[in-house]
């Protein structure tokens, strides 16, 4: 199989964007080919542009947006569809780059993941995410992600002693993390008593899908997040030669039952970890190569049960890392360094890719003030519906 | 009204129980299509649940809650549980059916049509 | 020093039902930082009224409307052409974060106007609500305050988390808006988990709101 890595990284500020849709996305995508030094026109060596969106249709009423991207770029004729895989279409986008180039049926390939969720209103957000749901046993209910986020905490506190204040420590860290990341949604420190405090808790931090609170979930962000593949073998034949190269050592990704309640054990990230296992054989490594992980934490439950699935901490023990602090950015094995979706926001088909940009500024030494000492493997899992499809990559320097 | 009966599915191969409704029969080791309904009521216990504030489009209501519940069969369903005091992990409920959501949302239009589910009550 | 107020200018005045003080008391926020809610005094009015102004301009999210609403609320209670109006502000080290007003329309009845937030995402709007709403029934001991929503998160920050009751018959001041009331029942059911605050208020605290000033920038 043909080596792919990525020359290039773009990454918009999330929030709320000041800009209209397919503006963002290009300017994603634009920061990633001149961080390249990608041409366009008759330069142009793209072969091809994946652009993952959950919503682009369903919220801001454009289909076909990886068309509208080569044609607006000027990277015509270059082949373009659009991926939906929920929350997880960034990492989708990616992993179908990584297969176009491995293949070779391509040797430089843009991704792009976006989202323009504050395009509406935040119920009607809450609705559209919804829609992931199963639409007969689930979405017409009225239950939300957060609902099921919800019940599965409530799981994981009966099973393994969770408290509501571990979800706490890990929402102040990522926080803190994002107070780091220029790119970052939220620019605010949180700090946990303020959080925690039984005086004055319901007022700082609401319950909002009990037992999880407010602080116990992540935002509504617009935003966008680029990179640009090539093929080991070509890269100084198009001209990247002189770019640092990451390479995407393993992906994998794996699905679950629609129905969350059909699972098997309720309380497990079954397509966690078998995902996070097909990425880390693919590359050849195991957990303990991780140096720093982008975890999909949309709820601060999921870092913690993913960083048990896949493979840092025991199954139940996450929650006891993250007390001792082994996954902050001075920790044993730094997670969310960017400020992970709490803090740094969750733009659904932007996060994925988002994840990947952190890993290789970790990688390439670039992340300023949250660099992790040394890293040169990183792991990313981009977690889908609640989870019932999750991709996982594993990129290095090594 | 049949709308207002919930079913299980039963694998007409193999006989494995099912809720929702599938296509294919989730047996693995099993490759049924056809499927009988057996109505799909009674008491059953409740796995985990959670009060929800922040309701999607369409529900003027403050909060709802959800839970999961496991019946006697062992078939497994989310529904909605109709009271507000006292819900606990592992309680026994009873699955009794009614309106889950008033509006439905479709392609340009928002249209009442109540859609029936399950509501869990105590038993 | 007394001021004389001329005959035609005492007509014009409305009458007081007379209002009690709004003890000040400290909200904790989860940046760390305490925000004191306090009575705003006569002379800071036109302060608040020059830090709004900007907002007067700003249709995201509703600013506009209720920004200039709240100026020619200000203005009339500046003029003396509001019967019993209040204003609470929100400020952290000085620096208004937030404000929220109304009025009283008889001993038992109160009127709830505006809520404006300048400094977002540390939920400033939600604890000055919940303070004007305090107002209104521990400290004036109103039976029922009228309030309509102007924008999509008042509406569900009001009407749905405080399951306040449709009054649509009775019009408020602010127009033809549907008007929803909160009634004591509904605010001792609500009070407990949306009305907290330190009493007495630190010292500190107290100090360091004596003199208000704006947001160098307001980002809404």
């Amino acid at each position: 199989m043909r080596s792919v890595g990525i020359v290039g990284i773009g990454h918009t500020k999330f929030g709320k964007s000041e800009v209209p849709f397919m503006d963002m996305v290009c300017d994603a995508a634009l920061q990633a080919m001149d961080d390249a030094g990608a041409k366009t026109g008759r330069n142009n060596v793209i072969d091809q542009v994946f652009v993952g969106t959950m919503g682009a249709g369903m919220v801001n009423r454009i289909s076909g947006t990886a068309s509208a991207v080569v044609d607006t770029l000027n990277i015509r004729p270059a082949m373009a569809e659009t991926v939906e895989n929920g929350p997880a279409s960034g990492a989708s986008a990616i992993k179908l780059g990584f297969m176009a180039i491995a293949s070779g049926m391509c040797d430089c390939v843009l991704i792009i993941g976006a989202e323009g969720m504050r395009a509406v209103t935040g119920w009607e957000g809450t609705d559209f995410v919804a829609t992931m749901l199963h639409p007969e046993s689930e979405y017409k209910y009225g239950a939300t992600l957060p609902a099921f986020a919800g019940m599965f905490t409530r799981l994981c506190m009966d099973k393994y002693g969770l408290e509501s204040k571990d979800l706490s420590i890990v929402s102040v860290k990522n926080h803190a993390n994002a107070c780091k990341n220029p790119c970052a949604h939220i620019h605010s420190r949180v700090v946990l008593e303020r959080i925690t405090n039984p005086a004055y808790i319901n007022a700082t931090n609401p319950i909002v899908a009990d037992p999880l609170r407010q602080f116990d979930m992540c935002p509504v962000s617009d935003g966008a997040a680029a990179v640009l593949l090539v093929a080991e073998d070509k890269k100084d034949a198009l001209g990247f030669g002189d770019k640092k190269f990451v390479k995407i050592a393993g992906m994998g990704s794996a699905t679950d039952t629609h129905v969350v309640a059909n699972r098997e054990v309720p309380s497990d990230l079954l397509a966690v970890r078998l995902s996070a296992k097909m990425a880390y054989e693919m590359a050849g490594v195991g957990p303990e190569d991780i140096d720093v992980a982008e975890l999909h934490d949309a709820f601060q439950i999921l870092e913690i049960a993913e960083s048990e699935e896949v493979g840092f901490f025991k199954r139940g023990e996450g929650h006891l890392a993250a007390r001792n602090g082994e996954t902050a950015l001075t920790g044993k094995k730094p997670v969310n360094t960017s400020g992970g979706l709490k803090a740094k926001g969750h733009p659904l088909g932007a996060t994925g890719v988002s994840q990947v940009v952190e890993l290789v500024r970790q990688l390439r030494g670039e992340a300023g003030e949250r660099q992790v000492e040394g890293a040169k493997t990183g792991l990313a899992v981009n977690f889908g519906g609640f989870g019932n499809n999750v991709v996982s990559t594993v990129l290095t320097t090594k | 009204m049949e709308m207002e009966q919930m079913y299980t599915y039963k694998c007409t191969k193999c006989g494995k129980l099912h809720h929702p409704r599938y296509i294919v029969c989730q047996n693995p080791d099993c490759d049924g299509r056809e499927f009988e309904k057996i109505p799909l009521e009674g008491k059953c216990r409740l796995l985990t649940w959670t009060r929800v504030y922040n309701l999607p489009e369409g529900y003027m209501c403050p909060w709802l809650n959800f839970g999961i519940v496991e019946f006697e069969n062992g078939v497994r369903a989310t529904g909605q549980i109709g009271f507000d005091e006292g819900i606990e992990s592992g309680m026994e409920l009873i699955a009794t059916v009614g309106i889950v959501k008033e509006k439905t949302i479709l392609y340009k239009e928002t249209v009442v049509a109540p859609q029936h589910g399950f509501i869990f009550q105590k038993a | 020093m007394g001021i004389i107020i001329d005959e035609m200018e005492g007509k014009l005045r409305p009458p007081s039902i007379g209002m009690k003080p709004y003890e000040a008391k400290v909200i904790p926020l989860i940046t760390g930082e305490d925000m004191l809610v306090r009575e705003v005094t006569y002379d800071e009015i036109p302060l608040l009224m020059e830090t709004i102004e900007p907002l007067m301009k700003q249709p995201k999210d509703f600013y506009d409307i209720v920004a200039s609403r709240i100026y020619a609320e200000l203005l009339g209670m500046y003029r003396y052409r509001v019967r019993d109006e209040y204003c609470f502000v929100g400020a952290i080290d000085g620096e208004i974060a937030g404000i929220v007003n109304g009025r009283l329309v008889n001993e038992k009845l109160g009127m709830s106007y505006h809520t404006i937030t300048l400094r977002r995402g540390v939920r400033v709007g939600a604890q000055l609500f919940a303070a004007k709403m305090e107002y209104h029934f521990d400290f004036m001991d109103q039976d029922e305050v009228l309030i309509v929503a102007e924008s999509p998160n008042g509406f569900k920050r009001w009407m749905i988390e405080y399951e306040l009751e449709p009054r649509f018959e009775c019009q408020h001041e602010l127009g033809g808006v549907p008007t929803y009331v909160l009634t004591r029942e509904l605010w001792e059911k609500h009070k407990a988990n949306k009305n907290v605050g330190i009493r007495p208020a630190f010292e500190d605290v107290v100090e360091a709101n004596k003199v208000l000033h704006k947001p160098a920038e307001i980002k809404v």
